[in-house]
């Protein structure tokens, strides 16, 4: 089997070898992208994507890609209402991740993953596998990295545009988002930096925002995560340093099963909690969380910020 | 020993080996994409003329780069767990032992977490969670050992008791690196993989557990003699000529290494060490001769069956097999218990 695999496998390379002096010789027009410090190198734009995870999924949708798609999968709550008729042409493979062979059977040419484990055995399998039966994947950049910013998501933007040869289509899109947060960011008064508390969920302890994507549109509004020191995504911390910082807002992260409503509730009824001034006044602002992902709603999270805030 | 056979031994045999085949075959023909009969046929005819992966059609690569080796995976990492699962009940006499009882999963879980959440080992590469995981067994089983040892000498109560404290701490560890990375994106594939799966299972790294395992079960079914003699107490065996101590480490190092190597490969697959071995006594009677070859074919037919089912249970997403391997073999090995007059 070994000698097999070592022999096809030289078969094979001869074969790429002399197909990319063809190329060079006639046009070079490869499609080069850098991702997680690889580069993926394309001789033609793909045709048959597949998208997993909701916000790169949007980010597809926003650039008017849903014809070159041949499916799409794990949403975390409704797609963005712009991009529903989009959707609907799409294939659905599963509510969460399909498993490898029902990826395989669409006969993909390009995955593209928003979180890393779009990649694992169960889901799509490892890049390097798939790169085995000739499918190209981009892993979400700016979604795999600790405190990312703005700017990571428009260069995730650029390499899709840029992958699918839809550039322009990319631009428009990120300087649209830009502008949306120049003006946004218009609205916040100059005054005193505010203090906000992110509440996930957790009721013996909270679980709240590090530095992650949250905590960037956070400061981006011109306010303060009283936990933008923890050097990780999310963190469970406890009611105590909550009310130790006595924040000025608090974030409540909308999804699953407990409504926001019950979190609001549980906030009220808490011994501690319900002594804090945010509480005591009500100032909570809600972002559902497929708003706090580093996908295309940027802006939208960042305005129900500054609004809640201001 | 004697044992009266529900069926003759051959019979029984034959039996097992055609569930095999048509449990292997079943596997390739089933699972969440459905693939044309002719196609799962066809890749077989292409494989043994030769053809080149480069010139297979998407149906060919499902069955021959997907279903093919995780099939020979379940077969290998079933087989494997049931004979462990013997050997590991005669050598400390409990019928609770199963093979992961010198905690084996639980370093190897410690290993794949650190990976898996924090990062570390990065310079295994694409190994690093099996590289990881396996040397989490080793390091493990190694201190249970030393903590069980009395001047060479290994009691075998110190032994499971130094197992479960060390599980126990090992656990907790495990526990702390998940609760400590709340919402990270590995946690969902930690757990998976402490729960066990196949769908890793790659042509270019099998020959590693498939030879692991055909190695260890030469080496216990050549010492089945020793085997049968170890379930007796230790006075006995070592009136009938059994070097008793030397042969309980032989066991533990061989045993650990097949755990290890299989728990490298598809997680802690829980389940089908502990009962594989009974079901195979129910039906065949404690001598290891015919116990250890009944006990691989079982564990094997039992994980393929399993890891069919994990594929279509939920499809088009995939449950890890070890919830499958509970779920499904506990109520047939309770069935099988309450039918017979099965005592340990």
């Amino acid at each position: 089997m070994k000698k097999m695999i070592v022999i096809l496998s030289l078969l094979f390379l001869a074969a790429c070898q002399v197909e990319s002096k063809e190329t060079t010789a006639s046009d070079s027009e490869e499609i080069k992208v850098e991702n997680q410090d690889e580069e993926i190198i394309l001789k033609n734009a793909p045709e048959r994507a597949i998208s997993l995870n909701q916000h790169v999924t949007e980010i597809m949708l926003a650039l008017g890609l849903e014809d070159r798609m041949v499916g799409t999968a794990y949403l975390d709550d409704a797609i963005h209402p712009d991009f529903k008729d989009a959707y609907e042409k799409v294939p659905v493979l599963a509510e969460q991740y399909p498993s490898q062979e029902n990826i395989l059977a669409e006969e993909p040419d390009f995955i593209y993953g928003g979180w890393e484990s779009a990649f694992q055995n169960e889901a799509a399998g490892s890049r390097k596998e798939l790169e085995q039966f000739g499918i190209a994947s981009y892993l979400h950049e700016s979604s795999n990295k600790k405190n990312p910013q703005l700017e990571d998501i428009f260069q995730d933007i650029e390499n899709i545009g840029k992958i699918f040869q839809e550039e322009d289509a990319a631009e428009t899109l990120i300087n649209e988002m830009q502008s949306k947060v120049q003006e946004i960011k218009k609205n916040i008064p100059d005054t005193e930096k505010k203090e906000v508390f992110v509440y996930d969920s957790g009721d013996s302890a909270p679980l709240t925002a590090g530095q992650n994507f949250l905590n960037t549109l956070i400061e981006i509004g011109g306010a303060e995560n009283i936990f933008g020191d923890l050097n990780k995504g999310w963190a469970t911390v406890s009611w105590e340093e909550v009310a130790e910082a006595d924040p000025d807002e608090i974030i409540i992260i909308d999804y699953g099963d407990t409504s926001v409503e019950d979190k609001k509730t549980f906030l009220n009824n808490h011994s501690v909690m319900k002594e804090l001034k945010a509480v005591k006044e009500e100032d909570f602002t809600v972002i559902p969380l497929s708003e706090a992902s580093e996908g295309i709603r940027a802006p939208e999270a960042l305005e129900k910020i500054v609004d809640g805030i201001y | 020993m004697k044992h009266k056979y529900l069926v003759p031994i051959p019979f029984l045999f034959a039996g097992l080996t055609a569930f095999l085949f048509l449990s292997f075959f079943a596997s390739l023909m089933l699972g969440s994409a459905s693939v044309p009969v002719n196609d799962v046929f066809g890749v077989l005819w292409k494989a043994a003329a030769g053809y080149s992966p480069a010139d297979m059609t998407t149906y060919d690569h499902i069955v021959w780069s997907l279903r093919i080796p995780r099939t020979i995976l379940a077969l290998t990492v079933g087989a494997g767990l049931a004979i462990v699962g013997v050997a590991i009940q005669a050598l400390v006499k409990n019928p609770l032992a199963d093979p992961y009882i010198l905690g084996v999963s639980s370093g190897a879980s410690v290993g794949a977490t650190l990976v898996i959440l924090a990062g570390a080992f990065s310079f295994f590469g694409t190994y690093a969670v099996s590289g990881a995981a396996f040397l989490g067994a080793l390091l493990t089983v190694v201190t249970v050992y030393i903590l069980a040892q009395n001047r060479f000498k290994i009691s075998v109560s110190r032994l499971l008791l130094s197992g479960v404290a060390v599980s126990m701490m090992l656990s907790a560890l495990t526990s702390f690196l998940v609760m400590m990375n709340p919402r990270e994106e590995g946690i969902q594939t930690a757990l998976y993989w402490m729960l066990g799966s196949l769908s890793g299972a790659a042509f270019d790294e099998l020959w590693l557990p498939v030879a692991v395992v055909a190695l260890g079960y030469c080496f216990l079914h050549q010492s089945f003699r020793s085997l049968n003699v170890l379930v007796t107490d230790d006075a006995t065996a070592q009136s009938l000529g059994l070097n008793i101590e030397s042969f309980k480490a032989v066991i533990i190092i061989i045993t650990a290494l097949i755990t290890g190597v299989l728990v490298a490969f598809s997680g802690a697959i829980g389940f089908v060490g502990l009962m594989i071995p009974h079901m195979a006594r129910i039906i065949v009677g404690a001598d290891h001769r015919v116990l250890l070859p009944a006990s691989a074919m079982l564990g094997a037919v039992f994980m393929v069956l399993a890891d069919i089912a994990a594929r279509m249970l939920v499809a088009p997403e995939e449950l890890p097999i070890g919830i499958v391997t509970a779920i499904c073999g506990g109520p047939f090995f309770i069935w099988l218990l309450r039918r017979s007059n099965y005592v340990v």
